[in-house]
């Protein structure tokens, strides 16, 4: 009975305290403090993910979102000269444009959670999930192996990385390799 | 011979079902302990730093308070404790206040997976390596908040460095820890230790683990902030980089938890390179492995890392502070292409079975 209260009583408050960051990520004024809610919302996925007896993700999830892409967006928080967002009125294409995307994911998601796509809801159903057999089946070529996804997804980095060198190359450079001495 | 491991997390679970008080109480103990902890290394670590940088600058160093100056910490502690805590106007107050406590958590939570010995780890994850990665990223965003929220252009700049610098040389550090982790076959550290057993990796993995502790070492050495790398705070440069605004309490938590950083990385360097708290064993050599077993393995790992607390410390007296090209140069033209070689090497090594005392 009570072994079984406490993770629903976690359950509740990583909810809880999700909801309340998230919010003030949408609401927030300084938009530092609100990357630091949104540090909070990703840190409190993580706490589900625990829950959820998967140790790697959650691992992997403060690896990824906090340590590294919360970190990038203070970056350039930091590196651009507002200090609160600017813009009081937005226009109304962009109100009627925002409410709608809103909408259709929020559709979307309901529609996803009702139906019955996830099949391995039942406990029985949950596939291994240590290390090991993570890691071999992003290596499984065979008809349950993940190989094929995971070259694409290192192609599409490996092109976004090569695009931002491109990008931050400053031009003097390029244009003194291009011309030649004397 | 074999060791009994077993974490206090999971001496608490033992006793949950029987007798859950007792189990609250372990708890609450454990936590006074790691606090305790925290704060006596803490104020060793100043002293020893004070006392060494005194000595190889042929001075020497505190000496009125107390024996050659033992109390000199306690004292400064206590000062530093009663001083006026500052929060600078048009500053974001709540930033201000969460940035150095952001730091020292992220600090407390690698903290609790050291493996100090076979019984003294505090909680054993099997995702161990990850998890001491994953949390330790909490520190640089306490570094970049502070230095944000003091409203103060140096402060920013550091803070700016300091983040540039982080993020860059996070890269070759987890390169490094990789090579332990692929010899080891597991990311638990309790077992890394244990897979230490025939040897250290640093000399067992034919070249590829000298490699990579170096790499984890000047990697560390960057991560940390500390000489040559601490251009987040050059105080002829910057004042005093990210923390110029904190005073009082706010600054002895970054104080503390940049020392404790530095204990943090000595006991990983140790953990993964040095066998942790496994003694110094050759193979299957019995004779010598008994005597070697002889001294607990507790204090092994003290011994490792002071050791490498020291050489850290060595690092101060000795290297140039770097400039912010040298610094960017060094990690991504050279540790980072030495980083994915020797990773390459060490998989060959692993998959061939060709290292020593390889089962």
């Amino acid at each position: 009975m009570l072994a079984s209260a406490i993770p629903t009583l976690i359950f509740y408050l990583l909810a809880a305290i999700s909801l309340t960051l998230a919010w003030s990520v949408v609401t927030g004024r300084r938009i530092l403090r609100a990357a630091v809610s949104l540090m909070g919302v990703l840190g409190a996925s993580a706490g589900l993910y625990l829950l959820l007896d998967s140790p790697f993700l959650a691992g992997v999830q403060v690896l990824v979102y906090v340590g590294g892409i919360v970190v990038l967006l203070v970056f350039a928080v930091m590196l651009t000269r507002t200090t609160e967002l600017l813009e009081d009125h937005p226009t109304r294409l962009r109100q009627i444009v925002g409410s709608a995307v809103a909408t259709g994911f929020f559709l979307l998601s309901y529609f996803m959670m009702t139906s019955d796509v996830f099949a391995s809801r039942t406990l029985s159903a949950l596939p291994k999930n240590d290390v090991a057999a993570i890691g071999r089946a992003l290596l499984d070529t065979g008809e349950h192996g993940y190989a094929l996804p995971f070259e694409v997804v290192s192609l599409l980095l490996l092109a976004a990385m090569i695009g931002g060198i491109v990008i931050a190359r400053k031009p003097t450079a390029l244009a003194k390799s291009e011309v030649p001495h004397g | 011979m074999s060791w009994q491991v077993k974490s206090i997390a999971e001496r608490t679970g033992d006793l949950l079902p029987g007798s859950p008080w007792t189990a609250v109480l372990y708890v609450l103990l454990t936590i006074l302990a790691v606090t305790a902890f925290v704060t006596v290394a803490g104020l060793v670590l100043i002293y020893a730093e004070r006392k060494i940088a005194a000595h190889f600058q042929c001075r020497v160093g505190p000496m009125r308070v107390g024996w050659h100056g033992v109390l000199q910490s306690i004292a400064d502690a206590i000062k530093l404790l009663m001083k006026e805590d500052i929060v600078p106007r048009d500053a974001d107050a709540l930033l201000h206040i969460l940035a150095p406590v952001l730091s020292f958590a992220g600090m407390l939570l690698v903290m609790i997976a050291l493996p100090m010995s076979p019984t003294v780890q505090v909680s054993d994850m099997n995702i161990g390596v990850l998890y001491v990665t994953a949390v330790s990223g909490l520190g640089v965003l306490g570094i970049l908040l502070g230095g944000w929220s003091s409203n103060n252009k140096w402060s920013l700049l550091g803070a700016m460095r300091a983040g540039a610098q982080i993020i860059s040389y996070e890269v070759s550090a987890t390169l490094a820890l990789l090579v332990v982790v692929l010899f080891a076959g597991t990311l638990q550290l309790s077992g890394i230790v244990q897979s230490q057993e025939t040897g250290w990796w640093i000399w067992r993995a034919h070249g590829c683990g000298i490699v990579a502790f170096a790499i984890f070492l000047i990697a560390g050495t960057a991560e940390i902030n500390r000489t040559p790398f601490d251009l987040a705070e050059g105080e002829s440069e910057l004042t005093a980089g990210f923390h110029t605004e904190y005073s009082g309490l706010r600054f002895s938590f970054f104080f503390l938890s940049e020392f404790l950083n530095m204990f943090v990385l000595a006991a990983m360097a140790s953990t993964l390179f040095f066998g942790g708290w496994m003694p110094l064993h050759i193979g299957h050599f019995a004779g010598f492995n008994g005597i070697m077993d002889l001294l607990p393995p507790g204090l092994w790992f003290t011994l490792k890392t002071t050791a490498m607390i020291f050489l850290i410390m060595w690092f101060r007296w000795t290297f140039p502070r770097l400039r912010v090209d040298q610094l960017m140069r060094l990690e991504w033209k050279i540790l980072l292409p030495i980083g994915f070689v020797n990773l390459f090497v060490s998989a060959a090594c692993v998959v061939t079975g060709f290292y020593f005392f390889a089962q």
